[in-house]
């Protein structure tokens, strides 16, 4: 601890953009020579105090806890106050930095957070009281370890953002909440306390829930390991346990599912009847006619694979966890 | 112009509970913030709140503990308000919604902490103020408050004796704007950055406390500075005192326990005072690591109790230091952490001034009185928020229409102009920096007389130089150097009331502690300091420590 590291080159290029110039974005480079462990956030102050101190960016605490500093850094969305800069250096050889996505940029590296903050809104953030269990009179609820335990990770989530910029779901739809709202819905649902939690699911489920695309770069860019997508998916299957698979994209999980134990192949035909119904069917005749001149064995169902048996089983496996103790 | 009955400044657990109080009282309350709320720095409080609940601990215990930890300059009767508020407090963050560590059975779980006789911390894993923080946002969320965020305030508006508002800076826009108000409460927090190495946030910048003292508000006790006997060797980052709640001990590079020597009774768990003082002896006497820190061990604990209660410290020695706790020694120094003093206020938030009200760090009641225990902070902003907010709510309901003035929203903008307008002078951050090498270097845990009287004629060189800083951004939008240069003023101002207390202050108490006067003097010293603003430096004078049933005794741990 005491060696004081040796320094490297770090080249940086980071993103200048003030509407109030008039002049178009661009990438203003600066080269500084730092240990390897020195935060990006670090970088950046010091290029603030010593070479160039219009640059605007929003910093607070430097340990990763008030959720300010979350940038693009190397196309990544994370906080520049927990990104060494030499794992980045050896992987890139440089370090870009970028606002975030998904939310208008106002200067530099400041995004307008609005839209986030107010998908937050929409999923009613607070605790809703339950008429049928008060609050207890002067003492605390009861909650048990395992009760606990069910928020799984959502509340060390600090708002930063990083989700949100990272979500592909979010760029393709600006009305999906986006996965910090979701994770923050899945807090609310959980809690013991709340006594809104099924009007919650059944409120947030048409569109709210299904645009999620499974891809797990909110998962994979929260720096509080919040695992959002796995909380979506557990809001997904709260969803269809309370009321089935009742609208588009319920029903569309199930008949995949339903699909694969079949033949252990998409029925793209079937698929599409299944999740939307014969009227649906009818809206996309366009684009079935369009992907049968391309592949015309869409029209007949496809062959049963070799192995089916095989995957069964590992769907029986997965819906009982006794048996997949025991595979 | 904006205009509301109560305005808040600052959105931490004190202005948010401020704001809640008087809103609750029916008041038309609006929250101007220079962050989001959420990003506050009561976030990052990570081990805990005390609160005597259950059986076997007791409300005089813990009135007990922090008036022993104050070394005797706490406010008995505002310390036994403070005490008997704690459970109802915490019961009320529990039904906001706060998601607190529970036990076997179901309970809230409690852990030892510093200079408690009983283990009363009551925590949310090791993010509790996040917890807190979290829960309040939630709850504030169903009442009705206005919020201005990455708002400055820069200048508090008294007219015919009475409190009217602010003037604050927008930094999204570069407005300058009066917010009219019949009451304003300050919850702008700390001012930790006038040092270096130092836990706070780079925000804590005693903006509130400085702005308060500049219009005549008495600040009280600003010398007393609390060192974190852990923070992160390189970084300055905290690892809570719940480490050593949870049993990690401090290790000197003899792989000694050196606390034995220094609190026989508690050693790792005395008192942040003490275990600062341990900490720098050891590495002056030659017994700490080469570079100069001692070690904090965890290891002994165990993995699974490790990474499950002190979640967000593993990923901080992991991220900030680039080591595991679970299988290696942590490398620590004390850093600046807290600072007891602050706006001189009533267990009701008052202050000098009439419509000014002020609440968590920004203030000083005191209950903290030399020095804080740990998990005491969180609990101030709860208790004191509330308070503040429900006198505020009802000075607004008698006091008469407020205004700010055309020239006072004027006088700032031309000063903010003049700056961007400067050729030449010194650059705010770099300033700032020269501000925090003076309090690093001659005003640390230990203090003497020479190291104080460099530090004030070090500040008295800076005062000269600061009103040529300039700003060499000429745009409205997120121009940081505005905000930048302001802060620095308020720093260098705190430092100055700082230093001129500790140089009066001709004994050790608390985190007080002289060299040349090495103990406690309660015939002369048992007072509170009071500084108020003259152009020329802070004037001091002294004011009584009010006393109920605790006769001072020495304090051992």
């Amino acid at each position: 601890m005491a060696t004081v590291a040796a320094r490297i080159p770090v080249p940086f290029e980071v993103y200048r953009y003030d509407p109030a110039s008039g002049a178009p974005p661009h990438y203003q480079r600066f080269s500084l020579e730092l240990a390897p462990h020195t935060p990006v956030l670090s970088a950046l102050l010091r290029i603030r105090e010593e070479l160039d101190s219009t640059l605007a960016l929003r910093y607070s605490c430097r340990s990763a806890i008030c959720g300010s500093c979350a940038m693009l850094i190397n196309s990544k969305s994370r906080l520049a106050c927990q990104t060494p800069v030499g794992p980045e250096v050896a992987q890139y050889g440089r370090i870009v930095v970028d606002p975030m996505r998904n939310q208008p940029v106002v200067r530099d590296l400041i995004v307008d957070q609005r839209p986030f903050w107010s998908e937050y809104e929409r999923i009613v953030p607070h605790l809703i009281p339950d008429p049928e269990h008060p609050m207890p009179e002067g003492r605390t609820n009861p909650m048990t370890p395992e009760q606990v335990d069910r928020f799984r990770e959502t509340p060390r989530c600090i708002a930063c953002g990083a989700c949100y910029s990272a979500c592909p779901a979010v760029e393709a739809d600006p009305s999906f909440p986006g996965p910090m709202a979701l994770a923050k819905l899945y807090r609310f649902v959980v809690d013991p306390r709340d006594g809104a939690r099924r009007e919650r699911l059944l409120r947030i489920q048409p569109g709210g829930l299904w645009t999620c695309l499974r891809c797990h770069l909110c998962t994979s860019s929260c720096p509080k390991d919040v695992r959002p997508s796995e909380r979506i998916r557990d809001l997904k299957e709260m969803a269809i346990g309370l009321q089935g698979a009742t609208e588009s994209g319920s029903r569309h999980a199930v008949a995949f599912q339903t699909n694969i134990v079949e033949r252990g192949l998409l029925n793209e035909m079937k698929l599409v009847r299944q999740t939307d119904g014969l009227v649906g069917l009818v809206g996309q005749i366009p684009q079935g006619l369009r992907m049968v001149r391309k592949k015309p064995e869409l029209l007949h169902a496809p062959p049963r694979i070799e192995g089916l048996e095989e995957v069964r089983r590992i769907y029986a496996a997965l819906k009982d966890p006794e048996e997949k103790g025991s595979a | 112009m904006y205009r509301h009955e109560v305005l808040v400044v600052g959105a931490g657990l004190a202005g948010q509970r401020a704001a809640l109080a008087a809103a609750q009282a029916g008041r038309d309350v609006a929250i101007l913030t220079k962050l989001h709320p959420l990003r506050s720095h009561s976030g990052a409080a990570q081990g805990g709140i005390n609160a005597a609940v259950g059986a076997e601990d007791s409300v005089d215990t813990h009135i007990y503990d922090t008036v022993k930890g104050s070394d005797y300059l706490g406010d008995q009767d505002a310390i036994e308000f403070f005490c008997t508020e704690a459970p109802k407090v915490v019961v009320e963050m529990e039904h906001f919604g706060t998601i607190f560590s529970r036990s076997a059975d179901g309970e809230l779980a409690r852990r030892p902490f510093g200079g408690a006789g009983f283990p009363r911390t009551i925590y949310a894993a090791d993010r509790t103020g996040l917890a807190l923080l979290q829960a309040i946002y939630e709850h504030l969320g169903s009442a009705n408050v206005t919020v201005y965020e990455e708002w400055d305030v820069v200048e508090l508006v008294v007219r015919e004796a009475r409190v009217q508002g602010v003037v604050a800076y927008h930094r999204a826009t570069g407005e300058v704007a009066g917010f009219a108000a019949r009451s304003v409460v300050f919850a702008t927090g700390p001012a930790g950055r006038m040092y270096g190495r130092t836990t706070n946030a780079h925000s804590c910048t005693g903006d509130g406390v400085a702005v308060a003292y500049r219009a005549g508000a008495w600040l009280k006790d600003m010398e007393f500075v609390q060192f974190h006997p852990t923070a992160l060797l390189e970084s300055g980052i905290l690892i809570t005192e719940g480490a050593r709640g949870e049993g990690g001990i401090l290790k000197n590079a003899s792989g000694e326990r050196f606390m034995a020597r220094y609190a026989p009774h508690v050693q790792d768990l005395a008192s942040r005072d003490v275990v600062s003082r341990a900490i720098v002896t050891e590495i002056a006497e030659g017994r700490g690591f080469p570079g100069g820190y001692v070690h904090l061990e965890l290891m002994h604990l165990g993995r699974e109790r490790v990474e499950t209660r002190l979640q967000e410290i593993c990923d901080f020695c992991r991220n900030f230091a680039g080591i595991d706790p679970v299988t290696q020694p942590i490398p620590v120094l004390p850093a600046q952490h807290y600072m007891m003093g602050g706006i001189g206020t009533n267990a009701q938030g008052a202050t000098n001034l009439a419509g000014l009200f002020a609440a968590g760090e920004a203030a000083c009641v005191s209950i903290h009185g030399a020095n804080r225990l740990g998990g005491n902070s969180l609990l101030e902003t709860l208790v004191f928020g509330k308070q503040a907010g429900i006198a505020a709510a009802a000075h607004a309901a008698s006091a008469g229409a407020a205004e700010v003035p055309a020239e006072a929203v004027a006088r700032v903008e031309t000063g903010i102009r003049d700056r961007m307008a400067r050729k030449d002078g010194p650059l705010p951050l770099a300033f700032r920096t020269e501000i925090q090498n003076v309090m690093d270097t001659w005003v640390g845990i230990y203090r003497n007389p020479g190291d104080l009287g460099r530090a004030a004629e070090a500040l008295g060189r800076l005062r000269a130089r600061i009103g040529t800083l300039r700003i060499p951004d000429g745009s409205r939008a997120f121009n940081l150097g505005v905000s930048d240069a302001m802060e620095t003023e308020h720093l260098l101002d705190l430092a100055e009331v700082v230093v001129a207390g500790a140089l009066a202050r001709k004994e050790s108490r608390g985190a007080h502690a002289r060299i040349d006067f090495p103990k406690r003097d309660d015939v002369h010293w048992m007072q509170h300091t009071i500084a108020s603003y003259r152009p020329e430096g802070p004037q001091l004078s002294y004011a009584p420590v009010a006393y109920t049933r605790w006769e001072p005794k020495e304090r051992v741990y």
